[in-house]
């Protein structure tokens, strides 16, 4: 067992982990933060996907300890003191929201794509989300929430 | 995960080393993890320890320059494939980078970790193995250069040892005008490991085209050079081919049979002569 | 049924979800978030062998192992399940009959504990004989998956298992004379089909709470389709009143069929008991999900078509072998739908249908989005489009003399009216989409060719004869309205639906209509299953009638103290009035729980309107001919594809794919166009990638991600329209049919068909994955 600290959005999280447990599992079964969630267990589908250090990760497929002295953010960070990012008010407009289980990490893959990314190309778009598995909605509301949120915050 | 495991965090690579030494090969090396954690989870492997390595700030050099390119052992294949002197002076590297996994996989997985995973369908082999790659290793007898082409010893395989560690890849600088091709056929065009992939380099001063293929035996497989090449894809593509049906085995498996194989191979081996050769294929980057 | 108004505020409306914000948020909980005090995990032991007797096993070292709490086998568990067949246990017991079957499962505190003690578990197992393909299956010597068939209970009158034998059901129908209409028939073809077994592939994967409480009682949370279905079944297995089983269905990652049924609620109840009451948790990991839970039934199809030269069809004769698996779940009824919607949507004077439904040593098949219609239209369209050429007719031409019209019978004897809605608008729309009739642009490159391909499609709910629903709605005190109803939103979006109903209905702002997410067998009211896209339409109904009994009650007290008779009132805002006068209103707020006049008298009470609605006029079919009414009523619809194919490599891409559907009234655009692009890209991942593979023995070769695979977004076609006409549904809400499933159905036909236009060659199997492809290519280059 090891003590890291991990700075979960925004919050530093000190907490005991076996060398064993990852990331997703920390984030769901030790800091309750069940936002992000298991599809596979082998990186497939990115419904696991936060960002570390800013970059979207498959959580299942990285340790807590990897992730001691990092920062990670989930989709309950996204909003912002009870407002919902454009993103996420994006996929709701869009209607790219069905089942919801794959939208987290969905949201997740986009918004590290509009922070490296403002003007991201169809193509760029379906690069970005293609690690996102999707089961319900056939993609394209997806895709098209991801531009719509784009073009939002270039009007804005 | 169920599994249990140790965890060290390496600062240098000695102490990876020691530590590598410490548990006589029943550990392993962490890098990306992408495929040891899968691994371990479906009980193909079950180290008593994982070495993180991507502390060490040796092994996430990347070096692009007159000598030739360096890449460590940490550096993501997302970092690679968009450093514009790659894309520049080796699309074909970048390609093959990015074929690999998902974006997400990417921000994790290195390309020294792919090659040592050493997966008979690695997407980064093929590259490596035509342009004359060389694996750094360090271990407790020092450090030695292993070429690519001798790196693989069968499936899942490589000659390094249990105590061994790769540090980087080396590759020589490009000669100018030299074409690089890479190809990779799935199951869909999402992500999925390769069917059959491909990759080439042609020194059109030499006129040398060296062809490498995946996924078509136990381990990738770098053809003879072909010498003497000019602008005739065709007639090269015929050469290519004569020689990959001598040198490849492919296997019936999961993904697909040996005839499929055998059909995509010879037609993505004219699509990437005639991508290397003629300029006219604008398929392989 | 609702007399439409002409204001409709919001049916018909592209209203966003109100679930969105806790889907978008994380806050949404799926019972894979779920964790009640005490909570105990669970791992499961799994057979390796397709087919064998578990001769012996030892469970001694994993019960002693620190933490683990309770370990089971079947040989403790007598019970027997079963939907319509009880061929079922909780564990394997003497037996297992399919590779991933459940032999063991042990309840401990952490699932590392719980993994760790299944390993320990020894067991001895002596193979036996698999039967791997159904029709072997079939033959007088095959060995029997379930010997002691004869000795099941069953559900009498409907299913029809043959004893001593594989064949868990046979479906039938016999209209006219086929054998002679066939000999005399112009033109006859015959063709062989078949689609593999396949995977629902939720996101969510299957996963189950449960807490038996004293008393015989227990409570459960559930990724469910059906919290009734559960319970009641529950009620069946374990003789427990249905009072003392309470289930919950939080939000739900998916179902597309595969959590309709029972399925580890069992388990987790026999284990919650085995360790006096503790909350178990049961989760299938992805791989479990593949090979342990249950996947759609694989079909072999044999059509036979007779025609007259003029291009009528005169006779169509299939048997549809379908590939069961160990257990009968839904299958058996899979099998009947299949029959008596077996020909398509057409007029064929003489039919014989045969659904037989097998039993194999492989993962059992239960509900799957389309319910057969899927695998039985693939045969279908594609022998349509056979024919058609043989005819010498243009496919669509053909298509378009033989479509049910008004004044048509089916071949189970139902008279086909304009209230059906019109398949061959279907048809014409999804044609013009595409261009059809016009050549293909050139490909893209030169090694590459194009080719344009139709099918239709047609489904309706396959449900009991009693198929119900029910809905209660009550006003808050702020004059707001609470819709409680029990099917589940596993993502079609059917609340969101109701909502605009209710709200149209009572008169209400959308923002003042909420739906109870959370189904509770406690509170929400009874509703049958959600499968069959029946939801929107017997809960639209269900919602309407609630909401009528709401506004008699409003009506009611408002007139006494609006004192006016019942006739001058009206609604409008939240608002009761009366007309003409508007000063004299009423907020609903003010009778929402009772009126109080301002002397302090008060009448009424609170406001709680309930409505129901049950499926009408469906009978039996007769077992020997399906003459019946199985049909509450019938979607219609039409794909037009365009692709590309690589003849090198066998790759297809879809260029176009435009989907024409008859939904009567479009509730929501939004959401209708959700399913229909949802159902479309899950059709193309039949159609191109998706079947289970086996060895010899029966094992699974493909039960990952890694090596299943389902579309990514990087697979769509390049272009998909939606077409949504609206013919109206008599006795739908607003006059609206279920969608849900039909977009998924008939794509591979198009794309089958449309491979035939590109590259003259027959596909007959799916999927038609690359290798498939290049593999005809290549054989037919080379010649016989």
């Amino acid at each position: 067992m090891r003590v890291i600290d991990v700075v979960v959005n925004g919050h530093l999280e000190r907490v005991t982990v076996a060398a064993s447990m990852t990331l997703l599992e920390l984030l769901r079964d030790v800091l309750h933060l069940t936002g992000t969630k298991e599809g596979c267990g082998i990186g497939e589908c990115g419904a696991c996907t936060v960002l570390l250090d800013g970059q979207p990760v498959t959580s299942c497929l990285v340790l807590a300890v990897e992730a001691d002295g990092h920062e990670v953010r989930t989709i309950e960070g996204e909003a912002t003191d009870g407002e919902l990012s454009e993103l996420q008010r994006a996929f709701i407009d869009a209607g790219a929201v069905q089942c919801g289980f794959c939208t987290p990490g969905m949201i997740m893959s986009a918004r590290a794509l509009l922070e490296r990314n403002p003007a991201p190309s169809d193509e760029d778009i379906v690069e970005a989300m293609a690690g996102n598995l999707c089961r319900c909605t056939g993609y394209e509301a997806i895709l098209h929430a991801v531009r719509l949120a784009a073009q939002r915050r270039a009007e804005a | 995960m169920t599994e249990a495991f140790g965890y060290l965090r390496a600062e240098t690579v000695d102490e990876a080393l020691a530590a590598l030494a410490e548990d006589d090969g029943e550990s392993s090396p962490l890098a990306g993890g992408t495929d040891l954690l899968v691994d371990i989870r479906n009980g193909a492997r079950a180290p008593r320890r994982l070495i993180d390595i991507k502390g060490i700030e040796a092994l996430q050099e990347l070096r692009v320059d007159r000598q030739g390119i360096r890449i460590g052992a940490a550096v993501p294949l997302n970092r690679l494939a968009e450093l514009p002197a790659i894309r520049e002076s080796i699309p074909a590297l970048a390609t093959a980078a990015l074929a690999i996994g998902t974006y997400q996989i990417r921000n994790r997985g290195t390309l020294v970790g792919n090659v040592c995973n050493a997966s008979p369908a690695a997407d980064a082999a093929p590259i490596l193995l035509v342009l004359g790659a060389e694996v750094e290793a360090r271990g407790p007898s020092g450090e030695r250069r292993i070429p690519m082409c001798e790196l693989f010893t069968g499936v899942k395989r490589t000659c390094l040892s249990g105590d061994e560690l790769a540090v980087a890849i080396r590759l020589p600088a490009p000669s100018a005008g030299l074409r690089t091709g890479f190809l990779k056929q799935g199951r869909i065009r999402g992500h999925d490991l390769a069917v059959v992939n491909v990759a080439g380099a042609f020194a059109q001063d030499h006129g040398t085209l060296s062809v490498a293929i995946g996924s078509c035996g136990p381990t990738p497989i770098l053809l003879e050079t072909v010498d003497g090449c000019d602008g005739a894809a065709d007639a090269a593509a015929d050469r290519v081919l004569a020689l990959a049906e001598a040198a490849v085995s492919p296997i019936d498996d999961v993904r697909a049979s040996s005839a499929h194989r055998r059909a995509v191979l010879e037609a993505l081996l004219r699509r990437l002569c005639a991508h290397l050769l003629s300029e006219e294929d604008d398929r392989c980057a | 049924m609702s007399v439409p108004d002409a204001r409709t505020p919001y049916v018909g409306q592209s209203v966003s979800r109100a679930d969105a914000i806790d889907k978008v948020t994380g806050a949404a909980r799926y019972t894979h978030d779920l964790e009640p005090p005490g909570t105990l995990h669970t791992a499961l032991l799994t057979s390796p062998h397709a087919s064998a007797r578990i001769v012996s096993m030892d469970t001694a070292a994993a019960a002693s192992l620190q933490g683990v709490r309770a370990v089971l086998t079947g040989g403790q568990l007598e019970y027997r399940l079963g939907l319509y067949l009880r061929d079922k246990r909780i564990l394997a017991r003497d037996v297992v009959r399919y590779q991933g079957e459940p032999v063991a499962a042990v309840a401990a505190d952490s699932l590392q504990v719980a993994r760790e003690a299944c390993r320990r578990i020894r067991v001895t197992y002596e193979p036996t004989t698999p039967v791997l393909d159904p029709r072997e299956a079939m033959v007088d010597e095959a060995p029997l998956v379930h010997p002691q068939l004869h000795t099941y209970e069953h559900m009498e009158g409907v299913f029809f298992p043959k004893p001593h034998s594989n064949i868990a059901h046979h479906q039938k129908v016999r209209k006219g004379d086929v054998g002679t209409a066939l000999s005399e028939a112009d033109v006859r073809i015959t063709a062989e089909f078949y689609n593999p077994p396949v995977q629902h592939v939720p996101m969510e994967t299957h996963a189950t709470i449960a807490q038996a409480l004293p008393g015989r009682r227990v409570e459960i949370w559930t990724s469910s389709q059906a919290p009734y279905t559960v319970r009641h079944l529950m009620s069946v297995s374990f003789g427990l009143p249905h009072a003392n089983i309470r289930v919950h269905v939080p939000f739900v990652g998916g179902g597309f069929g595969g959590k309709a049924g029972l399925h580890l609620e069992p388990l987790a109840y026999v284990l919650s008991v085995a360790t006096s009451g503790r909350p178990v948790k049961l989760v299938a990991c992805r791989e479990e999900e593949f090979n342990t839970l249950p996947s759609r039934q694989g079909l072999h199809s044999t059509l036979q078509i007779g025609a007259r030269r003029d291009g009528k069809i005169v006779a169509l004769h299939a048997t549809y072998v379908w590939d069961a698996g160990a257990y009968a779940d839904y299958g058996v009824n899979v099998g009947r739908a299949a029959a008596y919607s077996g020909a398509g949507p057409y007029a064929i004077p003489h039919c014989s249908i045969d659904s037989l439904v097998v039993y194999t040593n492989k993962i059992f098949g239960t509900a799957f989005r389309g319910f057969g219609h899927l695998e039985v239209l693939w045969g279908i369209e594609r022998a349509m489009d056979m024919m058609a050429r043989r005819i010498g007719l243009d496919p669509v031409e053909f298509r378009r003399r033989n479509l049910l019209r008004p004044g048509d019978t089916t071949i189970t004897g139902e008279r086909f009216t304009e209230g059906h809605g019109s398949p061959t608008q279907c048809l014409d729309a999804a044609a013009e989409a595409i261009d059809w009739g016009v050549p293909s642009a050139p490909a893209s490159r030169p090694e590459r060719v194009r080719g344009k391909g139709i099918a239709v499609l047609h489904k309706a709910p396959a449900m009991p004869t009693n198929t119900s629903c029910s809905c209660v709605i009550k006003l808050d005190e702020d004059g707001a309205a609470d819709v409680l109803i029990s099917g589940v939103d596993y993502g079609q979006g059917t609340y969101t639906v109701l909502r605009q109903i209710a709200a149209d209905e009572l008169r209400l702002p959308i923002d003042k209509v909420h739906i109870t997410w959370e189904c509770d067998t406690a509170c929400t009211p009874y509703d049958w299953q959600t499968v069959a896209s029946r939801f929107a339409y017997m809960g639209g109904n269900a919602v309407i009638d609630a909401a009528a009994d709401c506004m008699r009650q409003l009506r009611e007290v408002a007139a006494r103290a609006l004192d006016c008779t019942e006739d001058v009132l009206a609604f409008e805002e939240g608002v009761v009035f009366v007309r003409g006068d508007p000063k004299r209103r009423i907020p609903y707020a003010q009778l929402a729980i009772g009126y109080s006049f301002p002397n302090g008298n008060s009448i009424g009470g609170p406001v709680i309107g309930h409505g129901r609605f049950i499926a009408t006029g469906l009978t039996h079919l007769d077992p020997n001919t399906g003459q019946g009414l199985p049909a509450q009523f019938w979607t219609y619809g039409a794909h037009g594809v365009e692709i590309e194919v690589d003849t090198q490599t066998g790759e297809i891409e879809i260029l176009n794919l435009a989907s024409a559907l008859d939904a009567g009234k479009v509730l929501n655009p939004k959401l209708c166009v959700g399913q229909v692009v949802g159902g479309v890209v899950q059709g193309v991942g039949s159609a191109l990638w998706e079947g289970f593979l086996f060895d010899a023995e029966g094992r699974f070769v493909n039960a990952s991600l890694v090596d299943y695979k389902i579309p990514t977004a990087k697979d769509l076609p390049h272009r998909t329209q939606q077409i949504l006409l609206e013919n109206p549904q008599p006795g739908g809400p607003y006059g609206a049919r279920g969608v849900a499933e039909h977009p998924m159905i008939s794509i591979p036909s198009a794309i089958g068909n449309a491979l035939h236009d590109a590259l003259g060659i027959e596909f007959t199997s799916l999927p038609l994955t690359y290798e498939r492809i290049l593999r005809e290519i290549r054989e037919l280059a080379e010649g016989p």
